[in-house]
């Protein structure tokens, strides 16, 4: 595989202790990362003539490289931006470059920001997402599935397939993930099962999730794929919005997506993990504690008004604790239903959606999507009407479907 | 010989006057070299690990960015040492260890709040003011204790 | 994580720049050479950067200020010379510090002539340079002059 060939602008990271890191997450993917190389004029014409009066020379610096990518003055494979965390004029450097290098170029660009706590771990996704988009734009352009293929979505709560045939999906299988393997299997005998087609007739596998290289190779997957390309490809083919900008989040059991989308590529994204309270997990025990399915959660808080219940923690352990108390102090099920619902959308928006662009649609997508009192919650604190798409629980397996057809031979 | 805090601090021209006058710069290289000369764990380009914005906190708090308080972990102890300072205020293409404004608004009011005394200028742009320029350097650091200006 | 252990350690290296009308940084190069006892000498586009001891790097450098006091400047420099970190071949673009660099060479024949110059002048005879920061307000009065020139 060839070295691609990855741009830095950014401000910051030599003096964060994180440059190793970056370098690090960038050598991983078989990608390199370099500085564009421009002169003093270049830097004063460039920042001029870009029009954002920033004070920062570092980020004049970026803005200038930036405008010699742009211009084909340096050529590069794509282009990771990377400012400090917290910082309001990097922060608008940050969005407002990446927006004009995808407006003005074919180059993929991931930005982040970073504190000293960075590692090389965190950007790794990234990275890959930054490579794979670079390396493979013409399969990225795919907007219609062909032939007959199985995508698997090897996920850390539970495993999705789903096998398409067309251009439509013919057959799913969800399961809680038990085994990464033995899960997997059973997921695709539920799809095959519901298709009614055998194994040996599928053309080609995609896998995406936790586990995607252990069941990727164990079922010989055609493309192995991390979740952030895939379910931006997923959402937008679901929703039926391909083309321009969206915005993709996708509240998991164990961690949380944000991703701005343009054209069906990821642009910005965050992914957060930290906190249980802000993810699935917490309306799993809500409605544990309620004594209903947790599919019977969203309607319920579709009926509540969670502003009555008093929430003084996001934490999942005195999270959960308040809303007893509520139930206790005599508040309804639905109300604290929604409340939890409130949590959660509010404790994403706060820590995740801030740092990415809002632009709609607004696709909400993976299992959570499925309970309306979250959905309705995220859209209220965003105020726009949330898009979402059918079998937008499957989002992985379907983006993997949809993309694997790319491999079916002859195609 | 006073301590000079050379604004920006990988100015040429400052690094040069306050040198040639008999005082001693505090330039960024004299932070960057200790870096680069003291063992620890490898963190390139400069070996500023992730260890130095948590010193910078003795300058900012832990809401300011990292790379301010990495910065700042560079000039704090500069600043402390300073015994005089001069100022260039139009110094907007200095990169790199200057990069950040933020750092440098913080620099600067660190120096008035010491109470050190601070030349104020902006770079010469034309032949009388560069010789405006030397002038004030060089009177300001006569004024100062031990110089053999 | 892996180890550091530092090259060059108890070294120092200093940047001497010659911006000079009958001098090039060859010329200095050769005069540095002569001089160079146990530092090392690099030459760069700009002059030379000289590593070794403390006081020897010192003494060479007062030798070479006097071949042309007022077109050779010195700094000091974090790095020693050649080092890939700081390597515009192994960054793919110049170090960030050299654009500070370049920004004051193209300044630096101003600083040559006040150098030059002040000892030539009485003391205290150079005007103050001009005020750095804030903006002269325009006088009220003066702009209703202004204000009433346009509306005759």
């Amino acid at each position: 595989m060839s070295l691609v060939r990855i741009a830095q602008l950014s401000c910051g990271p030599e003096y964060s202790g994180v440059q190793k890191e970056i370098e690090e997450a960038a050598k991983s993917v078989e990608a390199e990362i370099f500085f564009p190389d421009i002169k003093l004029a270049d830097i004063r014409q460039g920042f001029d003539l870009f029009g954002l009066d920033v004070r920062s020379p570092d980020l004049k610096l970026a803005i200038a490289r930036a405008r010699a990518l742009v211009e084909g003055k340096v050529e590069a494979d794509a282009v990771f931006i990377a400012t400090c965390f917290r910082c309001a004029e990097a922060a608008i450097v940050r969005n407002e470059l990446r927006r004009y290098i995808h407006e003005n170029s074919r180059l993929p660009v991931v930005s982040y920001s970073f504190t000293e706590r960075t590692t090389a771990g965190t950007l790794l996704t990234r990275m890959e997402a930054l490579t794979t988009i670079a390396r493979r734009r013409a399969l990225l352009a795919r907007e219609v599935q062909e032939g007959l293929t199985l995508g698997v979505d090897s996920g850390s709560s539970t495993t999705k397939a789903v096998i398409m045939q067309d251009n439509r999906i013919i057959g799913t299988g969800w399961l809680p993930t038990t085994g990464v393997l033995k899960s997997a299997e059973d997921a695709i005998e539920l799809s095959l099962k519901e298709a009614g087609i055998r194994r040996e007739e599928i053309q080609a596998i995609g896998t995406t999730g936790y586990g995607r290289f252990l069941v990727g190779e164990k079922i010989r997957a055609d493309l192995i794929q991390e979740e952030l390309t895939i379910n931006s490809k997923g959402a937008v083919y679901l929703a039926d919005t391909q083309h321009g900008p969206s915005t993709v989040i996708d509240i998991g059991g164990m961690d949380n997506k944000a991703i701005s989308v343009q054209d069906g590529i990821p642009g910005t994204f965050t992914m957060g993990g930290i906190c249980a309270g802000a993810s699935g997990r917490f309306l799993e025990m809500t409605a544990k504690r309620l004594g209903i399915d947790i599919t019977e959660l969203g309607p319920l808080a579709m009926k509540g008004i969670g502003k009555t219940v008093p929430m003084n923690s996001y934490c999942i352990v005195f999270g959960t604790q308040s809303l007893v108390n509520a139930l206790a102090a005599g508040s309804s099920p639905e109300d604290v239903a929604a409340a939890a619902c409130h949590s959660v959308a509010e404790q994403v928006f706060e820590q995740q959606l801030q740092e990415v662009d809002i632009k709609e649609p607004v696709i909400m997508v993976g299992g959570t999507s499925l309970i309306q009192g979250l959905v309705k919650a995220m859209g209220d604190l965003l105020r726009v009407e949330i898009v979402v798409p059918p079998h937008s629980q499957y989002i992985g397996a379907v983006g993997s479907a949809l993309l694997a057809s790319g491999f079916i031979k002859g195609s | 010989m006073a301590k000079v805090f050379i604004y920006p601090t990988t100015s040429l021209i400052l690094s040069d006057l306050v040198a040639r006058f008999g005082h001693t710069p505090l330039s960024a290289a004299l932070q960057i070299r200790e870096h680069i000369q003291t063992p620890g764990l490898e963190s390139p380009p400069l070996q500023i690990t992730p260890e130095d914005p948590k010193r910078g906190l003795k300058w900012a708090a832990v809401e300011v960015p990292a790379g301010v308080r990495g910065r700042m972990s560079l000039y704090g102890p500069m600043i402390e040492q300073a015994d005089a300072a001069i100022i260039i205020h139009d110094a907007d293409f200095s990169f790199g260890c200057m990069g950040c404004a933020r750092t440098n608004e913080l620099i600067q009011f660190l120096l008035r709040k010491s109470g050190i005394p601070i030349l104020d200028l902006r770079y010469p742009r034309t032949e009388e003011e560069g010789i405006e320029f030397v002038a004030a350097v060089r009177k300001f650091l006569q004024e100062l204790d031990g110089g053999d200006a | 994580m892996t180890e550091y252990h530092p090259q060059y350690a108890n070294t120092i290296t200093k940047y001497v720049f010659v911006e000079s009308p009958g001098m090039t940084p060859s010329d200095i190069a050769i005069r540095a050479y002569e001089i160079s006892q146990g530092v090392m000498i690099k030459e760069t586009c700009f002059g030379l950067q000289i590593t070794g001891k403390e006081d020897d790097v010192n003494a060479i450098i007062s030798h070479l200020r006097e071949i042309d006091p007022t077109h050779i400047f010195v700094k000091d420099r974090g790095f020693p010379p050649g080092d890939p970190r700081r390597c515009r071949a192994n960054l793919g673009g110049a170090r960030p510090g050299y654009f500070g660099h370049e920004f004051e060479i193209s300044l630096v024949r101003f600083i040559s002539k006040g150098l030059g110059e002040l000892p030539k002048r009485e003391a205290g005879s150079v005007p103050k340079p001009p005020i750095p920061f804030g903006t002269e307000k325009l006088d009220a009065k003066k702009l209703q002059k202004i204000i009433e020139s346009e509306e005759t």
